[in-house]
């Protein structure tokens, strides 16, 4: 798309963040609150993290493609300590998640969990994905989905 | 599919093994340092003369470096593998086997680095030294690296329904272990209720499940099996070695706890080697971490998925505060990574040398002939390492 930003200037957008050329798409995509995942065009399986081509068939054919965002909670951790990051206060320990979506098993993505409280934050409970800003640019996080709002 | 061909097997031996010992706290010292004093004693202590060292293998210092620093006048060979240490030892065993050298120099210096500990930051030169410290963090949101043991320490919790105790468990044997080992780093006694009142890192993990960051270094001696019998030391051959990895590798990305590179260790180590848990008088499972050594214990068959901390209560050894496997074969006897210090590994290999050849102090196991090693983590550096008397 010719209204895309510059390499140049993505990489300013995101301080920090292992930006390649096999994973400019995926950021390009937070920009527009849009979370993309590799899909293979020969076999259709999904991966994560981004890689140049499909690892089970070999296809270079790889399209950076929307997720649901749905999925469950697969690991959960409590940081009492980590790095300094904008909007994190570790004084209540913050919570990071695996989340296997559900386009396919095994195909899992890390983050945090908002407007929740710790103790609801358990291993096999449904999550949809939300976007939040950290340092200006958006970040996908997740909120638990219960009946109501799944 | 693990390959029974191990053309290398008992060819090439661990002729000696030194260590400075390990503290955790920042030594005045460099890393070059560190690895200098190990090499010098090994060197000495294995009753060859530095120009007969052709090969050497280490991370941190170059080999270049080590070389001039020992001024060890040619070599033919070098090797500057990552960590964890079977890395090393399997990399110049193969160089040996294969005469591209035949007598190696294998180092490791632990070092606090300055993104690890407050006390290194302090200290200018550490900074300099410590790489990527620079670099922006990748934020809290990730499971990388040692925040992926955690996430997994959570997934082990909940498939089993098992709680941090078996986490303490692995813990309180390794600092039990330390009580006898003049170098290791952390050799006050620990309780359960200790381990459970440490300070929470990130939660299911406490400081106490995870390794203690030291100063110090290793150092090791491989040549052939024939060379090494007509040195001082009794050789310990290297009956099998293995650096497993599985194809998902990414820490999040790891399909299961029962799929990832430590079942491709044990399945290889079992293709290749002699001997198996029934013959073995010592056992060094990865401690870097506790749900590691959990891991280890039930991959490597010694029980069921799920039962390592039933494991380690049922083979607990009441009159000394430990695990005695089968009433005999003890665990991490020097500690292991989290009550000697974090070593990478090289500290359970120069332990079971030291073991194999009589020279453990206090804590020698009586006879012990035969040493199972299974080292390093689970997502991207399993390994395993065979050792005997012959
Ligand atoms: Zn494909």
């Amino acid at each position: 798309m010719t209204d895309e930003i510059s390499n140049e200037a993505l990489v300013q957008r995101f301080p920090g963040e292992p930006i390649t050329h096999d994973n400019a798409a995926h950021y390009r995509g937070r920009l527009r609150r849009q979370l993309l995942v590799n899909r293979c065009d020969s076999c259709g399986a999904w991966h994560a993290p981004a890689k140049p081509i499909c690892p089970d068939c070999w296809s270079s054919r790889v399209t950076p493609t929307s997720v649901s965002g749905n999925g469950t909670i697969f690991m959960a951790i409590f940081l009492h300590q980590g790095p300094p990051a904008e909007g994190v206060d570790y004084s209540t320990p913050y919570p990071v998640v695996t989340v296997e979506l559900q386009e396919q098993a095994g195909l899992r993505i890390t983050s945090t969990v908002v407007g929740a409280s710790n103790a609801d934050i358990t291993i096999g409970a449904p999550v949809r994905l939300e976007w939040q800003e950290r340092a200006g640019s958006p970040m996908p996080v997740f909120a638990l989905r219960s009946a109501a709002n799944a | 599919m693990p390959d029974s061909r191990n053309p290398m097997k008992d060819r090439v031996a661990i002729a000696g093994a030194s260590t400075t010992g390990f503290i955790a706290k920042n030594l005045e010292r460099s890393q070059t340092s560190l690895a200098a004093e190990a090499c010098v004693d090994v060197i000495r202590k294995s009753g060859i003369d530095r120009s007969e060292i052709d090969g050497i293998c280490g991370s941190y210092p170059t080999a270049a470096v080590m070389q001039s620093t020992l001024g060890i006048p040619e070599l033919t060979w070098s090797g500057n593998p990552f960590i964890p240490l079977v890395d090393h030892i399997a990399t110049a065993a193969a160089a040996i086997h294969a005469g591209l050298c035949n007598v190696v120099l294998v180092y490791h210096a632990a070092y606090r680095v300055s993104w690890n500990t407050g006390s290194a930051l302090k200290d200018p030169f550490r900074r300099i030294s410590t790489p990527g410290l620079s670099d922006p963090h990748p934020g809290p949101e990730t499971m990388a690296s040692s925040a992926g043991y955690t996430g997994w320490a959570s997934r082990y919790m909940h498939e089993y329904g098992v709680s941090r105790e078996d986490f303490g468990l692995v813990a309180m044997n390794s600092r039990r272990n330390a009580a006898q080992n003049p170098g290791a780093a952390l050799r006050e006694p620990m309780t359960m209720d200790d381990y459970l009142a440490a300070r929470m890192i990130r939660w299911p993990l406490c400081l106490l499940d995870m390794d203690v960051a030291v100063d110090g270094a290793d150092a090791f001696i491989l040549t052939t099996a024939d060379r090494a019998r007509d040195l001082p030391l009794p050789p310990v051959l290297i009956n099998a070695a293995v650096l497993g990895q599985d194809r998902h590798n990414e820490e999040d990305q790891t399909v299961s706890l029962r799929q990832h590179g430590q079942q491709v260790v044990i399945e290889t180590l079992k293709a290749k080697g002699d001997f198996w848990l029934d013959d073995i008088d010592l056992y060094y499972p990865y401690d870097g971490f506790t749900p590691i050594t959990l891991n280890w214990i039930e991959n490597a068959g010694w029980c069921e998925p799920g039962m390592g901390g039933k494991f380690l209560r049922e083979h607990w050894d009441d009159a000394s505060s430990r695990v005695l496997i089968n009433g005999r074969i003890p665990m991490n006897t020097h500690g292991g990574s989290l009550s000697e210090g974090g070593t990478q590994g090289s500290g359970h290999i120069r332990e079971a040398v030291h073991q194999l050849q009589g020279l453990a102090g206090d804590r020698q196991v009586a006879g012990a002939r035969r040493a199972l090693l299974t080292i390093g983590g689970f997502f991207f550096n399993a390994q395993g390492l065979m050792l005997h008397t012959g």
